[in-house]
């Protein structure tokens, strides 16, 4: 009678454990769920294979997390390295810029979890009231492209910046063309 | 030949005058506003003991403001001297006399003079603490400009603007001359666009703390602030009515700039503008009848004015590309503007129908965000000329160009209006 209840207390104790440990896993992989399901399953003769077996489909299961993770990151960094370029007073997207688009929203496409903040800036020259609006203008351009793509309005925020945040400092005209910009950031609902 | 040069001479005389209706023609810092010759007489101290002015001693304000008041010619003399101010035509003159006062105080008496009559006209006495003794010798040279021009000084009034500290834009507050700076924000993000509410007590501004640009109110004495017109996600470009206190100010939402108005207590707003394009950098008119401001509804920024609830909307500027951020003066006469040309930002004013165009600054670097004083007679204004971002004042006609700040990066120069008593008064004068 002992020996059971010992076996139960021990059960309970690697559920409790599983449970912690799915809590501790990131949340951005449904897959993970079905883990804990069969990891509580112990046979009084089997304990020692299972948990080996167990063990094996952890590591497995870590590594395709951490394969995953990465990939997804990648995918973070490549859109928020994207800078979308325009040309000085305009908000018209030049075709660099949409052949940049139609990779951002292939990125969009194949992440359903991710949403963006389009950011719109300006270079130095103008002033701060008509630069925040070149940039809402630049943003906005963005944003309606990518609608356009296919990619739900509600996945896209728009912000301006005007020429508060500048890439490169400087007066030269290579540091102007680098600040009238579209930037993304990237949030993974 | 010589049969030939009456022809030529014409010919370049005929193309020097299309030449001059292409370009705008203007003479820049050169004054065609009559100044009052007025003289200053250092101020007597009490004898054995001298007194550890901050920074400037009595006449030397009284000289400071005379001058920055764009109002007057300084006639400095060591003592009183009937020759030297008669013949600069000097017909009266600024003096005073320093006393020690109780608890460490001094008594500043001031003195207005007729120079040939050596008639009192004008006599003020103020008894303040050493630190204080500027806003005494302000307040009695506003008192003199009204008693010479009919019209209240501005040398009571205070300056906004923004400052890079630690290399954030913050706003500061600070005496029109630029003296007693204080700084308002302490936030680790952007503050930019300040402006006075219609008390003098509170600055509107724009911050970036939620990492978008929206208005904020802050009480400058207390430091209370709160944020305004949550409705919107995205708000910048204030502009407070000179009789209601109202704001006017430029909105994102879906995707476009438009101008909205809205209390500040009750933070309720409407729409003013409805086009397709986006319009931004409003302003009102003295009497707030009319709004001016930018839209780029024609390809470019250009300046448009139109009744203050939204009708009769029609194009006010039509040379250059770039014309931006337009003000109106207080006396109703003239707007000023900012234009960009060859990249370069330069102020200019024109009459309320477009036409008259003077251009204030040129050939020194970039000049930005004029505001005019409450008495319309002078344009505060930042300008890099000198290699960094500075504040200064300048007459309404370009000339007279003084630097109020030093080191660091200032910009963004916003007047105060005047004290409330003035606001009043100004009114009852004129009905």
């Amino acid at each position: 009678m002992k020996s059971i209840y010992a076996l139960l207390i021990a059960g309970c104790v690697v559920i409790g454990l599983t449970a912690c440990s799915k809590k501790k896993e990131p949340v951005v992989d449904p897959v993970v769920k079905e883990t804990p399901a069969e990891a509580v399953a112990p046979e009084q003769s089997k304990v020692n294979e299972d948990s080996l077996a167990a063990l094996e489909r952890e590591r497995l299961e870590a590594e395709r997390l951490e394969a995953a993770r990465k990939k997804l990151q990648e995918m973070m960094d490549r859109l928020m390295s994207e800078d979308v370029y325009f040309d000085f007073d305009r908000s018209e997207l030049t075709e660099e810029a949409k052949t940049l688009l139609i990779q951002v929203g292939e990125v969009l496409n194949q992440e359903p979890r991710f949403t963006i903040t389009v950011e719109g800036h300006t270079d130095a020259r103008g002033t701060e009231d008509y630069n925040l609006t070149l940039g809402s203008a630049r943003s906005t351009k963005v944003k309606e492209f990518l609608s356009a793509y296919g990619i739900a309005a509600e996945r896209m925020e728009t912000i301006s910046f005007g020429e508060e945040k500048p890439k490169q400092a400087g007066e030269s005209e290579e540091a102007f063309a680098k600040n009238r910009r579209a930037n993304f950031r990237v949030n993974v609902k | 030949m010589n049969k030939l040069f009456p022809f030529v001479f014409f010919l370049s005389m005929a193309i020097q005058v299309f030449a001059s209706i292409d370009t705008i023609a203007v003479d820049v810092g050169i004054s065609v506003f009559k100044t009052m010759p007025i003289g200053v007489v250092p101020f007597t101290e009490p004898s054995g003991t001298s007194l550890d002015w901050p920074d400037e001693k009595p006449h030397e304000v009284a000289e400071r403001d005379l001058n920055l008041s764009g109002r007057f010619e300084i006639i400095s003399v060591p003592k009183f001297d009937l020759v030297k101010l008669s013949r600069a035509r000097a017909k009266f003159y600024v003096t005073g006399k320093i006393e020690k006062a109780l608890n460490n105080k001094i008594k500043i008496d001031c003195f207005l003079y007729a120079t040939q009559s050596k008639d009192l006209i004008l006599a003020e006495s103020y008894t303040v603490s050493l630190m204080d003794f500027r806003k005494a010798v302000h307040q009695f040279i506003d008192k003199v400009i009204y008693q010479l021009w009919g019209v209240h000084g501005v040398a009571s009034t205070k300056l906004a603007w923004v400052s890079k500290i630690d290399g954030v834009k913050q706003i500061v507050v600070a005496d029109y001359d630029g003296f007693h700076r204080r700084q308002l924000t302490f936030d680790s993000t952007i503050s930019m666009m300040p402006v006075w509410s219609h008390d003098n007590e509170r600055i509107i501004f724009v911050s970036f703390r939620n990492n978008k640009p929206q208005l904020y109110i802050k009480d400058v004495a207390t430091g209370t602030q709160k944020r305004l017109f949550k409705k919107f996600e995205q708000t910048f470009s204030p502009a407070v009515n000179p009789k209601t206190g109202e704001i006017l100010f430029s909105a994102i939402s879906g995707g476009k700039t438009d101008l909205y108005v809205g209390d500040p207590e009750t933070q309720q707003s409407r729409r003013l503008s409805f086009l397709k394009s986006s319009q931004t950098s409003p302003s009102w008119s003295p009497n707030s009848s009319e709004i001016i401001f930018t839209s780029d509804r024609g390809g470019s920024p250009q300046i448009y004015v139109m009744n203050s609830d939204g009708t009769d909307m029609r194009r006010m500027t039509f040379m250059g590309r770039y014309n931006e951020r337009a003000s109106w003066a207080p006396t109703g006469d003239r707007i000023v503007y900012t234009s960009m040309d060859d990249g370069k930002m330069n102020i200019y004013t024109c009459a309320i129908d477009g036409s008259d165009i003077v251009q204030l600054t040129s050939n020194s670097g970039n000049n930005e965000r004029p505001s005019w004083s409450p008495d319309g007679m002078l344009i505060a204004f930042s300008s890099n000329r000198s290699g960094s971002n500075q504040i200064y004042i300048m007459r309404r006609d370009g000339s007279n160009v003084t630097r109020i700040t030093q080191g660091g990066d200032n910009t963004a120069p916003t007047w105060s209006w005047y004290p409330i008593e003035n606001q009043t008064k100004q009114k009852e004068g004129k009905e």
